[in-house]
């Protein structure tokens, strides 16, 4: 289970706050996706869930499984299951798709203490998830999403994200830059994650991700805080009237 | 009235070497009166010092304090313990090894130029006596100094499948000075590597290496070197290069660790459409100091050049890149590109990058880049998100940068090896 408490957040270098007491439960075999203007926090919460640095905790607590992980090295909090797909992932020069995955994977097994994988277990695991997502697999042998349009990044996160078979996926837009089919084919693949000892955090703009992955609840993010709360018709609601009343109580 | 320049310690004791040396080294009548010219020339020119434009990063005048004794011969070394672990029995059987100034392993297509000299061939007298080789006195010291060196000699056509290795050791505290001279004839194929090592735990040593390579039209070269440096060692590379027409020349040079490394390189385009297309990597440590220093010049029209300088540093390390271009002005179509950059390990590293385009033509494109960075935070967190350590995503990052100098070496085994030797250097 992933519990957020009260969690304020501020910029490290800046004396911006971003986050102002966000609470949020998140239960093991749910998915809640969390909808909200731009600028509203909703980064700012995966790259919190997931370590980066740059950003202050001053009040609140982050917990996983009952385990804080506030204090804990983004490496560290991947061990425990902890998986983020950028809004806008990173392209590695110089480091070819396939090295990186393998250390990845190889990296999570060992501190999870399963056996690493030998070069054969991984090529056929890789081939396996990469057919899944519809990726070639020439495209890994290039350097990690150098060269890469939008649609071939976020395929590639859902794809590390496979490899990694993490127990808390946090999805900030994934939805975005993906075209009809290639939102079916990562949808798919996101679903087939889908279990009951697996949460998910799904942040979108768009109801449209919502009707391939069905959540449990939606909630709306506004001012750094949950405004709302509902079952999967709020996204529906708020396709109709915006964020509006959410900004407007903010104001 | 002459004027004369004061002479520190070093300068001193070089001449004095000379003097005592002179009847020791190889070669004839000609060739003594060759050396005899070079060091007279370098007692008035003296050391580098900053003042010398190639040298402005790199003063040997103030760097040089002692002077080892000349090393003429006399060592023993084999060729697979001085290639080291990277390079496999197959660089071993190809390889020709000079200890101590003196060529002891030898192998098939390559001359010890000492035992050629009585009775050298013109090309390779012609070779010793370049007057281009009289513009600089770490050159004249060259020519005043070596002792021996590899001289290879391949027929036009030819295509010389394996890598032709040339390796130098030396015993420490002792000062070696090679020479080698090579010429490919047109159309041929070859790859030349050249290895000078002071590996981890060696002492003080100075050692200079001149190559000359005349490479004849349609010929396709690459040209490695790998020099390793240890704190208290100075190597003082410079290769002479000559292409003819339709050339392709690919050097590419490494030099690591934490002594002090020159590598000067002159490229002279003799004739059009030839490409010369140049690779460094370097990863210095400590108080480590390495210099490339290139002259690439257009003398004819229609002629490519590429520089890739890519350098790793940390400590107080010190990397140099100079990329003089020059067009002359009847070189019009010349394409020349040139990147230099540099990833900062530590905050008192330095990198100096000096490119110098002087285009006297009209009709050219022409450019250059140069960077030094730290390590990308956002993307040590992108490798650590997905559970990497740290230390690995770090080395992971400084692995690729120096990767994509090295991954222009086109032969795999090369290749391989290059790349293990700089992880044994980023590891170390
Ligand atoms: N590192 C940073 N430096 C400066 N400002 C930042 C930084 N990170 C976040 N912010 C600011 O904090 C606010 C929240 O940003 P965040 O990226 O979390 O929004 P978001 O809800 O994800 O928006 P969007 O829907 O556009 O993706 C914005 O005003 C943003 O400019
Ligand atoms: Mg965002």
């Amino acid at each position: 289970m992933l519990e957020i408490k009260n969690l304020h957040v501020k910029l490290a270098d800046e004396d911006k706050v971003i986050l102002k007491g966000l609470t949020l439960t998140v239960p093991k075999g749910e998915v809640h996706a969390i909808m909200g203007p731009n600028g509203s926090g909703k980064s700012t919460l995966a790259y919190v869930l997931a370590g980066r640095e740059g950003y202050e905790v001053t009040d609140g607590d982050i917990l996983w499984n009952g385990e804080s992980i506030i204090e804990m090295e983004p490496d560290e909090r991947a061990a425990k299951g902890v998986f983020l797909a950028f809004q806008y992932p990173m392209e590695i020069p110089g480091v070819a798709g396939l090295t990186f995955l393998r250390t990845a994977t190889n990296a999570v097994r060992k501190k999870r203490e399963l056996t690493e994988m030998t070069t054969p277990e991984f090529m056929k695991f890789v081939k396996e998830k990469a057919a899944k997502l519809n990726i070639d697999f020439e495209m890994l042998k290039r350097p990690v999403n150098v060269g890469f349009s939008g649609g071939e990044k976020k395929r590639s996160e859902i794809l590390q994200m496979a490899m990694l078979e993490p127990t808390l996926c946090v999805l900030d837009e994934t939805d975005s830059g993906l075209d009809i089919d290639a939102l079916k084919v990562v949808s798919d693949g996101v679903n087939a994650l889908r279990g009951p000892d697996r949460a998910m955090l799904v942040i979108t703009h768009y109801q449209r991700l919502l009707n391939h992955i069905v959540p449990d609840k939606v909630h709306v993010l506004a001012d750094g805080r949950i405004q709302k709360t509902g079952g999967k018709e709020l996204a529906l609601e708020l396709e109709k009237s915006g964020y509006a009343e959410f900004t407007g109580k903010a104001a | 009235m002459t004027v004369q320049m004061l002479s520190t310690k070093a300068e001193q004791a070089i001449l004095a070497s000379f003097e005592a040396n002179a009847a020791k080294l190889p070669g004839g009548a000609a060739v003594a009166a060759l050396r005899r010219a070079a060091i007279g020339a370098f007692a008035s020119k003296g050391l580098p010092s900053r003042r010398v434009e190639e040298f402005k990063y790199t003063d040997l005048k103030a760097n040089v304090k002692d002077v080892l004794p000349l090393a003429t011969g006399g060592g023993t070394g084999d060729a697979a313990t001085s290639l080291g672990a990277h390079f496999g029995p197959e660089f071993a059987a190809n390889a020709v090894v000079f200890a101590d100034g003196r060529g002891v392993a030898a192998k098939a297509g390559v001359t010890c130029l000492a035992d050629t000299l009585g009775n050298a061939p013109d090309w390779v007298a012609a070779a010793l006596a370049d007057a281009e080789l009289s513009a600089s006195s770490d050159l004249l010291l060259n020519t005043a100094l070596f002792s021996d060196g590899a001289v290879i000699d391949i027929a036009a056509g030819a295509e010389v499948a394996e890598p032709i290795v040339i390796v130098a050791t030396a015993t420490d505290n002792a000062m070696t000075a090679l020479r080698h001279v090579i010429r490919v004839g047109a159309g041929a194929k070859a790859t030349i590597v050249e290895i000078e090592r002071a590996p981890e735990g060696s002492g003080a040593r100075q050692s200079s290496a001149l190559t000359q390579i005349a490479i004849g039209d349609g010929a396709e070269v690459v040209h490695i070197k790998v020099v390793e440096t240890h704190k208290g060692s100075l190597h003082l590379s410079h290769w002479q290069v000559n292409l003819g027409a339709n050339v392709t020349y690919k050097p590419f040079q490494m030099t690591l660790g934490e002594g002090l490394a020159r590598n000067g390189l002159n490229v002279l385009f003799n004739g059009q459409h030839s490409t010369f297309d140049y690779g460094a990597a370097s990863i210095v440590h400590g108080t480590g100091h390495a210099d490339s220093s290139l002259i690439v010049d257009h003398k004819v029209p229609h002629c490519t050049s590429r520089e890739l300088f890519k350098t790793v540093l940390d400590g107080q390390a010190r990397a140099v890149f100079q990329g003089r271009v020059i067009v002359r002005p009847n070189a019009q179509k010349t394409d020349g590109k040139q990147m230099a950059q540099a990833l900062m390990l530590s905050p008192d590293a330095e990198f100096d990058s000096k490119p110098e385009l002087e285009i006297y033509a009209d009709d050219v494109v022409c450019g250059h880049g140069s960077t030094a960075a730290e390590i990308d935070p956002d993307l040590v967190f992108y490798c650590t998100s997905r559970g990497i350590p740290t230390a690995v995503a770090r080395g992971l990052l400084i692995e690729s940068f120096i990767g994509e100098a090295i991954d222009k070496v086109e032969h795999e085994g090369l290749r391989e090896a290059l790349g293990g030797i700089a992880r044994d250097s980023l590891t170390a």
